[in-house]
């Protein structure tokens, strides 16, 4: 499969402010600064959050202005046509809103994986989930979870493009069976193949079936 | 040691059970075995019985005296498991996150555990590759990555399913100079003869049946024999 960057980015190494900064006080701007922007609603509070999350990127974290762009770069098909709803609906502020508020979100999220590292990142989930361990919860397994979960996204915008390419290539791209089947198929093969490798890494596993993923092969 | 003692397997099929994996018994003490066979006769479900990701319908498995399906986790801990596809092996963004990640219960300071990961990928001569996206990486590369994160627990045992198949000359000579190398007893499937070659026991696995066992040379030769017929298309003896 082609080589895919994720909507939230991977670490990348430095020094800056943001990098030093503990994860909690990243983790409660993240959730402030999305749920400002969502729930005031207003441009002037969405254009601040937006001013404020650059200047997060360039002096906070001091990294290059190309990753402001690249979050934001497989998205804007869809972006572009939910502003070019909410402007025939409700106006060009609603759409200015929608595409500034979805921005804030996804840059402020994307700044926050950029600069903590995957590890500090799962430490910090894990414990996270410490205090629902007497419900029953393993913080362990949690953390394990969501950090495969954006792992996964990745690997499925990748076989979203491949699957495309391969339809393109038989002259079926106008037909949506040939797009979503194997999207799907891939996606529940990749689950398996995944919790297949975790199992025998002896990563959050819940302990073998008589002959189950047993293959042919 | 791994001990089979008539481990079948079985699976849920429209007319009944289906056999994938006729009775088997065989003793494996060599350092390092190959299974060869055809795609479909077993091979990897063969593999998959030595650490427990499929657990016999009949009989049972034994490594280093534990049942793979009563102390299936233990089992784990001493076999550590290649696939064919590293990229659905490896779990983290980067490969030195991966390694941490299989360090994670052994290793609970951060700091030790980023300076043994560091450490491994020197050893296997990935630490200029430790910090790149997994997606970033070459095929072999990323086998690599994914044959050192399992390695980083020292396993015992290590069984790979076709660990060449995905890549190029280049990688695949690599990849088999490291395993070479590798002190633990080895088990691995390919459909590459002369990697087979280089082993010192070969098992012929035939639509679920162990059909030959013993010397590489003897074995290629008995492999080349089953197909040589089989192989053949339809025009091929005008």
């Amino acid at each position: 499969m082609r080589g895919h960057g994720s909507l939230l980015g991977t670490y990348v190494d430095g020094d800056s402010l943001l990098h030093r900064a503990p994860l909690w006080s990243k983790g409660l701007g993240v959730l402030l600064l999305s749920t400002g922007v969502l729930f005031a609603n207003r441009p002037a509070v969405t254009g601040a959050a937006l001013a404020l999350v650059t200047v997060g990127y360039l002096v906070g974290a001091r990294l290059s202005p190309i990753h402001l762009w690249r979050p934001l770069a497989p998205v804007w098909p869809m972006l572009v046509i939910l502003a070019g709803y909410q402007l025939i609906v409700n106006g060009p502020a609603a759409a200015l809103l929608l595409v500034g508020n979805i921005g804030t979100c996804l840059l402020a999220a994307r700044l926050l994986t950029l600069t903590t590292e995957g590890q500090r990142l799962l430490d910090g989930l894990v414990s996270l989930a410490v205090p629902f361990r007497r419900l029953g919860a393993d913080p362990e397994r949690f953390g394990l979870t969501l950090a495969l979960m954006t792992r996964s996204v990745p690997y499925l915008v990748g076989s979203v493009a491949d699957v495309r390419d391969a339809a393109r290539a038989r002259g079926l791209e106008r037909n949506p069976r040939a797009l979503v089947i194997p999207v799907v198929i891939g996606a529940v093969a990749y689950a398996h193949q995944t919790g297949e490798a975790l199992a025998a890494r002896g990563l959050g596993e819940a302990g073998p079936s008589a002959a189950a993923g047993a293959s042919e092969d | 040691m791994i001990v089979f003692e008539g481990a079948t397997v079985s699976v849920p099929g429209p007319d009944g059970d289906r056999r994938i994996l006729e009775p088997l018994s065989v003793t494996l003490a060599e350092r390092r075995i190959a299974v060869i066979g055809a795609n479909g006769s077993g091979k990897s479900t063969l593999l998959k019985l030595i650490n427990g990701l499929v657990t016999p319908t009949a009989g049972r498995v034994l490594v280093e005296g534990l049942d793979t399906v009563k102390a299936g986790r233990a089992v784990r801990q001493r076999v550590g498991f290649v696939f064919t596809d590293p990229l659905s092996q490896l779990v983290m963004p980067t490969g030195l996150e991966d390694v941490e990640l299989s360090l994670r219960a052994r290793l609970r300071n951060p700091t030790e555990r980023r300076t043994t990961a560091l450490g491994v990928l020197e050893r296997f001569g990935l630490a200029p590759l430790a910090e790149q996206s997994i997606y970033d990486l070459s095929g072999g590369e990323r086998q690599l990555m994914a044959l050192a994160a399992v390695l980083a627990v020292d396993p015992r045992i290590l069984v790979a399913d076709e660990p060449t198949t995905l890549l190029d000359l280049r990688n695949e000579r690599r990849v088999r100079r490291l395993f070479s190398g590798l002190d633990q007893q080895l088990v691995f499937t390919t459909h590459d003869l002369e990697f087979a070659a280089d082993s010192d026991r070969v098992l012929v696995i035939d639509d679920g049946r162990l059909v030959f066992d013993g010397d590489p040379r003897t074995a290629i030769d008995h492999y080349r024999g089953l197909h040589l017929d089989a192989g053949k298309l339809p025009g091929d003896d005008r």
